[in-house]
């Protein structure tokens, strides 16, 4: 009977769980599967960790990789450091903003590749932005601000794009520290920092390390943006692992498999240690 | 005991909300270790004077000061009050020694300071096996003593209390209730008790202010109030009261005796006061009526009333019986006899009022 009682929430879990673990281990198990195996030019396939090494074995692949490392990263904390000031902002409702928090989250109904156009549009040596630089008399001549090498323009898309997630996903936990836990932290002698510190970050710390995880996943595996407004000289990892396949012939797939999966690890293990290490900072802070 | 110099004085409070009126020139004050508690329906301004007092509210007019310092201005955080809250508002995620610990962090204390007053102030609510806990781990009962001990920690001028029984089943209320009180009277602190619930005003308190629609309705000690009630709001409010209309038919000053024509019959009323108006307010407490014998009964004497008992409730402890006239008409009262009486529905009951029981309320019957 009590085992019985015990095993029957996990038995309930499996119609939810099963499809999500055979869907990811479909796509993992496919792109392991994949970038271990070889084919040589008479089409023969056979098993072997020569995708691997070409592909770890290229300065190119380690520069996209820590380039998307990088954008995953400032687009993430840029995000939610931009949306938490909102979300704390518009903590309780005021007239107006309904609207502003509308405005804030109507980049989600933008497609990425719309919002990258219109960027590259803004930035471009005819854009917006040049024209009224040089009419305003800031700039003798326009100046070359699209495809930047810094890939500032790529890490604002992203901000542009994520900060609503950012905001949606903080704004519900800000929301929820109640008035009264503020005023007790008031009372007890604490300033607004201070209960910032102390009360606010450490109670909405799972929904910070959500928010980050969220955003540096698609940030570092983002193909849109860094190929309509990204750096030419450097590609994402996306951007490589496409590269890989196209460039290749037989190997194409292995190779570009071998992205793939470094593209997973990279999403898995950054995002652990982007929420580890805002968990240490909070902790820290919040004593 | 408590010293002259008040540790607390509001004075003329007052605050709009649009055209609500939720303070109006409330004054009071309370002396050093004394309880004073703010009693009255929801929505009377005791919770909203509280907050202002905390500094959570800024007062239109008025003013409050603590230890003879104008708190005009200055923010909650730099206020010598503590707040227990009636939600608790522990933090989630510190334990119970962080949460008690947690004012004093801000002093900047050292960390064996903490400690140490920490473990005190735990020791005397009873929550030393507990420190580690998370509030989540403990009962509401322990929830409210780690607020108490918070706010105790921190030493303030004037402890808050806003409701901060009423999330506790009845039994945990009365235990609580009487543990604030007992560390109140130990450690000495000044007080103010918020709350809507009569019983507790009148067991806790060395004052209760009674409020409603933001006016102070009456001021005094609970005795004061129980047995003097100011108007009908106040006898209504506290406790069960009878109220009659009554007419002053004669006087007898030089003894304090007035004979007053009342719904239930003629009442000889011994009050130290004249009534306000020849046509005036009494009333009696439930308890203040004794039931007689048969034979008691029989003989006519003064403030004797024969009535019919319309419903009858068992308490336990007591009944409590409803009466009216024995004709049917008009109102009912209230009475409240020992437990094992055996006065049954329908009974005619001869009952009998001292003079000195009834009391003329300050208004006229309009």
């Amino acid at each position: 009977m009590n085992a019985r009682r015990t095993l029957t929430p996990y038995l309930l879990l499996i119609p939810g769980l099963a499809p999500i673990l055979v869907l990811m281990t479909l796509v993992i198990g496919m792109a392991l599967t994949r970038s271990v195996t070889w084919t040589d030019v008479s089409g023969n396939v056979s098993l072997s960790l020569e995708a691997w090494r070409t592909i770890l074995g290229q300065d190119q692949f380690w520069r996209a990789f820590f380039y998307s490392a990088r954008i995953g990263t400032l687009g993430a904390l840029i995000s939610v450091v931009l949306a938490y000031p909102v979300a704390l902002w518009l903590r309780r409702p005021f007239p107006g903003s309904g609207l502003v928090s509308s405005l804030i989250k109507a980049p989600i109904l933008v497609h990425g590749l719309v919002a990258a156009f219109l960027y590259v549009n803004f930035v471009s040596f005819q854009g917006f932005l040049n024209v009224a630089l040089v009419g305003l008399g800031f700039a003798a001549r326009p100046i070359r601000m699209q495809n930047d090498p810094y890939a500032i323009g790529v890490v604002i898309l992203q901000v542009w794009k994520n900060m609503p997630l950012a905001y949606l996903i903080l704004s519900g936990s800000v929301s929820a520290v109640s008035d009264d836990l503020l005023n007790a932290a008031r009372d007890l002698g604490v300033g607004t920092l201070g209960r910032l510190r102390r009360v606010v970050l450490p109670l909405t710390l799972r929904s910070l390390q959500a928010a980050l995880i969220l955003i540096f996943i698609g940030a570092a595996g983002d193909y849109t943006f860094q190929a309509v407004a990204g750096p030419t000289n450097i590609n994402s990892m996306a951007q490589f692992m496409v590269r890989m396949e196209v460039d290749n012939g037989l190997q194409g797939w292995s190779l570009s498999a071998v992205v793939a999966v470094m593209l997973m690890g990279l999403s898995l293990f950054g995002a652990i240690a982007l929420a580890g290490l805002v968990q240490v900072l909070v902790k820290r802070v919040g004593r | 005991m408590a010293t002259e110099a008040p540790a607390l004085t509001v004075a003329e409070a007052s605050l709009r909300y649009d055209r609500f009126q939720a303070l109006n020139a409330v004054s009071f004050s309370a002396r050093r270790g004394e309880l004073v508690t703010l009693l009255g329906p929801s929505g009377c301004g005791k919770t909203t004077l509280l907050r202002a007092i905390a500094g959570f509210i800024p007062l239109d007019s008025g003013r409050i000061e603590i230890d003879g310092r104008d708190m005009a201005g200055l923010s909650p955080e730099r206020r010598d009050t503590a707040m227990c809250f009636q939600s608790y508002a522990l933090f989630p995620h510190l334990t119970v020694a962080d949460n008690i610990g947690f004012g004093l962090r801000q002093k900047r204390l050292s960390s064996a300071e903490i400690a140490d007053r920490v473990s005190a102030v735990a020791a005397q609510v009873r929550l030393s096996a507990q420190l580690e806990r998370l509030p989540a781990q403990l009962s509401g009962g322990q929830q409210q003593r780690v607020a108490l001990a918070r706010a105790m920690a921190v030493r303030p001028g004037v402890m808050l209390f806003d409701e901060p029984l009423s999330n506790l089943d009845a039994k945990l209320r009365d235990q609580v209730r009487a543990e604030i009180r007992a560390l109140q009277r130990a450690q000495g602190f000044t007080a103010v008790y918020v709350t809507h619930d009569q019983a507790e005003a009148l067991a806790m308190s060395d004052l209760v202010v009674v409020m409603r629609a933001g006016v102070v309705e009456q001021m005094g000690t609970p005795e004061d109030i129980y047995r003097r009630p100011a108007n009908r709001f106040v006898a209504d409010f506290i406790g069960t009261a009878n109220i009659l209309a009554g007419r002053v038919m004669d006087t007898d000053k030089a003894n304090g005796l007035y004979r007053v024509e009342t719904p239930m019959g003629m009442a000889t009323v011994r009050a130290e006061a004249p009534p306000v108006a020849s046509h005036v307010y009494l009333c009696w407490r439930p308890e203040d009526a004794r039931i007689l014998s048969s034979t008691e009964g029989e003989v006519a004497a003064e403030n004797v009333y024969r009535l019919q008992v319309r419903s009858r409730t068992y308490l336990g402890n007591l009944v409590d019986l409803e009466v009216g006239r024995i004709d049917g008409e008009g109102e009912t009262w209230r009475i409240q006899t020992h437990g094992t009486s055996a006065v049954m529905q329908g009974e005619t009951v001869a009952i009998e009022i001292a003079p000195e029981r009834f009391r003329f309320l300050s208004e006229a019957v309009t």
